[in-house]
């Protein structure tokens, strides 16, 4: 453990706040609320011993191992809190819901998308990119007429920005990062100074910058820009006012210190080799130096009850010894304050499997995540490809404008990793070309290089709306090992989303005309993910940027959580992540739900400080 | 040659230089035992040991910064740079060699030596004389006096201290004369035990080889730093005891957790590799010459660096992958003729060759 704690003495330990999930909102919020003085018990289902390298190193290790390369391939199996897998997704019979893995797909379209329940969460198999939000993007209804708008703008999240790009050790320019209303303060940094285009990028770069695109009216001019990311490179030292920055390199408990920054690794998902890319262990590890966090790993939480009072009164919890083995103990934890920050999947399991849908219903509804249309082809040249992080630039001009009221918008990402994500790239071509090509020696690494260093994969990154029928549910059915209710999705994308996904398509041949790629797209109709829009069919892979299931709001009637991501029904009760967005835009979801996450903190700490009985132990 | 006591900029720059030869000629050593390990196994031990090698880096980049200040000029290209294996160690320790050797026992000894805390008493000599020996790397100088060697690396610091202290007492601020733009900053370096420091003025000088000092053995005889950072000694130690130490632990009683070492998990590498093993050309000699070509374009590369292009350590990281590339290609390769033997990287520095 990282902090010596054991179950019983826990539970007899009056703590100002319980935080269930050790993700990134709940490390922020257990690191914030200790910083200023608060007892803070961490408790995670999954898996983890300590912040040391040697454990992270093991899911390393297991990684390598690992015959199928998926996100969550770095993880070990473990029924007492299962998560989903890409490779468990199969491909529905009509009216058959697909219950043999964890999450119980009810489709009709069936997700890929994954979480991971372990120390540190799914930030420990994330990307790393930290893009902030767009301005019109909280504005969707009032703008657009279509999704929802936020209690919040902008420019209220904006400080909250800040903070999570310190946190998260941000890497990013401000000049590439300033467009379609993106502001900062004056005189804003970013803690390291952005990492280097791959020559990938300046390959593209140089023959797509100017193209002109055309969705529905908009007009759109690419530009390649440089990608905000949250791994470590160089420090910038006008950081913060001049006071620069320190990288927070590897986490380790062991005098095992490591400073690294990126070196350009391909496999950032599912686990950067030398930590440096932010995981929510970074800022455990913080949160745990202060003395003021413990941390119960292998601890499910099976149950939120409320008292009389409304507020919620204890959290039942399974904790489990060992991961091949459903044998347990239970208890129950008390706190002051709770806080949900399962991720949105998990928080809405959770809450719907205690009876809690709340006074709107809302809870489960309007599921959101991303729709990500991969295309890919041959670069007429040798690009580098297989060199950098995974992206270290992408389009961002068609995020922005009119044409939302008529489709979605639509994020492009340059993938330096080939063709990976769509074909197995590098290791299918390595097969393909040993067993179906013959070749060996010498030709054989010519022809790995050649095909491989062409290799071009784009991926359109498509927003999707937030709509009620949308839905994670629970179903006495289907249980996992320890007997909890297993989510139940049902999930279909809107019109709105597939005339993006149609508009992608239709873009990206533009895009590799320009190019002169040879265009090898394929979307195969037995894929599980294989959808038809209007004559066409697409695959379409999901984006793990689930949202949306405790969404946020101005009135407890249609929405589960106020813009502090308290519950309306329960005032000692806050539901932490993506979960409370309302929309998702074309921003992966982890720097939103970071600031989210400081919000929430600067809120419990004043409600907990302003009544009489807290004691504040800073 | 020897080193006489620092009584001039040329001795401060001496010292200096042999500061750099001293914090890079540990480096083959603790990088061919981390190769010689099997790729899966032993990754306790491969931590411990690869800390280390980095803050040996940061220590040459440390080294390169005080010359620099002093107004001196790096050279980790002259012919003499890297030592001939095995070596004694240039500050004079006389009474072990150090060499490239497999991960074993008695290579972490070798490492403990290295390592080792300083014994000298504080105001009393720290110098002992020897006999002059054809296998120790040393500089080149008029010795004003007898051949004086330090017992450990952190005495040998301790002179430089004291000899900076003098000349700054004599020279003031002038002492630092050097552009400070040859500095590597914290932009071009950094690793989790401690940051770099750019040397202008007599505090960071200090503090700099505080760092180099305190970092490997712990002077002052504690095992941790001020940092709370276990000084090398006692990380090697770890080891060799099957534990790791953990605050409030004495010397010799690591209490933490165990460290579990599989000392068979290891290719049996040719000991103190050199290119005249190789003598049969083929696959393998090309092998070892392409890695003792690459480590020369690297200490090349680091040299640029540090006269006055820090930014050239960026695609310096990717010239260690590569080099730890090459090793890997070899080290699988029994020697031919020497049964039960494998091949291992010669770390000579070959002149790159000059491109028609």
């Amino acid at each position: 453990m990282p902090v010596p704690i054991d179950h019983a003495t826990a539970a007899r330990t009056e703590y100002d706040v319980l935080v269930v999930g050790s993700g990134v909102s709940g490390a922020i919020i257990a690191r914030s609320l200790a910083e200023r003085g608060l007892q803070v018990l961490v408790v995670e289902a999954g898996p983890g011993k300590e912040l040391s390298v040697a454990e992270y190193d093991t899911h390393l290790t297991r990684f390598y191992g690992a015959a199928a390369k998926d996100n969550n391939s770095a993880y070990e199996v473990n029924p007492n809190a299962p998560m989903p897998r890409s490779p468990d997704v199969r491909g529905l019979a009509e009216g058959h819901p697909d219950s043999l893995s964890y999450l119980v797909q009810n489709g009709p379209y069936e997700m890929d998308s994954t979480y991971t329940r372990v120390l540190g969460g799914t930030t420990m198999h994330w990307e790393g990119k930290a893009l902030r939000m767009l301005p019109e993007d909280f504005r969707m209804r009032t703008r657009f007429a279509t999704g929802r708008d936020w209690p919040l703008t902008y420019d209220d999240l904006e400080p909250h920005y800040r903070q999570a790009e310190r946190e998260l050790g941000v890497s990013a320019d401000v000049a590439d990062q300033t467009f379609y209303g993106i502001t900062f303060p004056p005189g804003y940094e970013f803690p390291m100074h952005g990492l280097p285009p791959s020559y990938l990028d300046t390959t593209l770069a140089r023959d797509l910058d100017g193209t002109v695109v055309r969705l529905e009216a908009t007009e759109c001019t690419i530009q390649v820009r440089p990608t905000a990311q949250a791994r470590n490179g160089i420090p910038n030292a006008a950081y913060d006012g001049g006071k620069g920055y320190v990288p927070v390199g590897a986490v380790s408990t062991h005098q095992i210190d490591q400073g690294e920054r990126c070196q350009g690794n391909i496999n950032c998902v599912p686990l950067c080799p030398v930590q440096a890319k932010y995981s929510a262990r970074k800022t455990l590890s913080f949160g745990v130096r202060t003395g003021r966090v413990h941390i119960l790993t292998q601890t499910v939480a099976s149950q939120v009850h409320v008292g009389a009072d409304g507020r919620i009164s204890h959290v039942d919890y399974q904790a489990y010894g060992s991961t091949t083995s459903p044998e347990h103990v239970t208890g129950s934890l008390r706190a002051t304050t709770y806080v949900l920050a399962a991720n949105p999947v998990e928080n809405a399991r959770l809450l719907l499997a205690s009876g809690l849908p709340s006074s709107s219903g809302l809870v489960g509804r309007n599921l959101m995540d991303h729709a990500y249309l991969l295309t890919w082809g041959l670069l007429p040249e040798i690009a580098g490809t297989m060199r950098g992080s995974q992206c270290t630039s992408g389009i961002e001009d068609l995020r922005s404008g009119d044409f939302r009221g008529r489709h979605a918008g639509i994020r492009v990402s340059i993938h330096n990793d080939g063709w990976s994500w769509a074909t197995g790239a590098p290791y299918t071509d390595l097969i393909e070309l040993v067993d179906d090509a013959n070749a060996y020696g010498t030709a054989l690494r010519r022809r790995v290089v050649d095909r491989i260093s062409r290799q071009l994969m784009l991926s359109f990154m498509i927003e999707v709306p937030p709509e009620p029928s949308n839905r994670i549910t629970v179903d006495g059915r289907y249980v996992d090992a320890l007997g909890n209710l297993r989510p139940v999705l049902s999930y279909s994308l809107p019109d709105y989303t597939m005339d993006a996904v149609a508009a992608s398509r239709r873009v990206s041949r533009q895009l590799f005309r320009r190019l002169g790629v040879e265009d090898r797209t394929f979307y195969d109709p037995r894929d599980p993910a294989f959808v038809s829009h209007q004559g066409e069919g697409y695959v379409l892979r999901g984006g793990n940027h689930w949202a949306g299931t405790h969404v946020m709001g101005t009135a407890s009637h249609d929405s589960v959580v106020d813009s502090h991501q308290r519950s309306w029904d329960h005032q000692n009760l806050y539901l932490a992540g993506s979960g409370s967005m309302p929309s998702i835009g074309t921003s992966n979801t982890t720097l939103t739900l970071a600031a989210l996450s400081f919000r929430t903190a600067d809120h419990i700490v004043s409600e907990l400080t302003t009544r009489p009985s807290v004691m504040l132990k800073g | 040659m020897s080193l006489r006591r620092i009584a001039t900029v040329e001795d401060l720059h001496q010292y200096l230089h042999v500061a750099m030869q001293l914090e890079h000629a540990t480096i083959p050593p603790y990088l061919t035992a981390l190769y010689s390990m099997h790729s899966t196994a032993n990754q306790d031990a491969h931590r411990v040991i690869r800390v280390v090698a980095v803050e040996e880096m940061l220590h040459l980049t440390l080294a390169a910064n005080l010359l620099n200040a002093v107004g001196g000029t790096p050279d980790l290209s002259r012919n003499d740079f890297v030592p001939v294996y095995p070596t004694r160690l240039p500050d004079g320790e006389t009474d072990f060699e150090v060499g490239t050797r497999a991960f074993s026992p008695d290579t972490i000894k070798t490492f403990l030596k290295i390592e080792r805390p300083a014994v000298a008493d504080q105001g009393g000599s720290r110098f002992v004389s020897r006999d002059r020996s054809a296998r120790t790397l040393m500089p080149t100088v008029n010795a004003h006096e007898d051949d004086l060697h330090f017992f450990s690396i952190g005495e040998f610091y301790a002179e430089i201290g004291e000899g900076l202290e003098r000349l700054h007492h004599e020279l003031g601020d002038d002492l630092f004369r050097g552009d400070p733009a040859r500095q590597v900053g914290p932009a071009y370096y950094y690793s989790g035990g401690a940051s770099v420091v750019e040397v202008t003025d007599a505090a960071s000088a200090a503090a700099a080889l505080r760092i180099i000092s305190e970092q490997g053995e712990g002077l002052g005889g504690g095992i941790f730093d001020e940092e709370g950072e276990l000084a090398h000694f006692y990380r090697f130690d770890q080891l060799l005891r099957g534990h790791y130490y953990q605050p409030g632990d004495e010397a010799g009683r690591p209490t933490g957790p165990a460290l579990h070492v599989d000392w068979d998990a290891v290719y049996p590498l040719m000991p103190d590799s050199a290119l005249d093993h190789y003598p049969e050309p083929g696959e393998l000699q090309d092998a070892v010459t392409a890695f003792s070509r690459a480590y020369g374009d690297f200490l090349a590369r680091l040299t640029e660096a540090f006269n006055g292009r820090p930014e050239l350590l960026v695609p310096a990281v990717v010239d260690m992958f590569h080099i730890r590339d090459l090793a890997s290609r070899i080290i699988r390769n029994p020697m031919p003729g020497r049964p039960g033997v494998n091949a291992a990287p010669v770390f000579r520095g070959l002149a790159p060759v000059g491109v028609a």
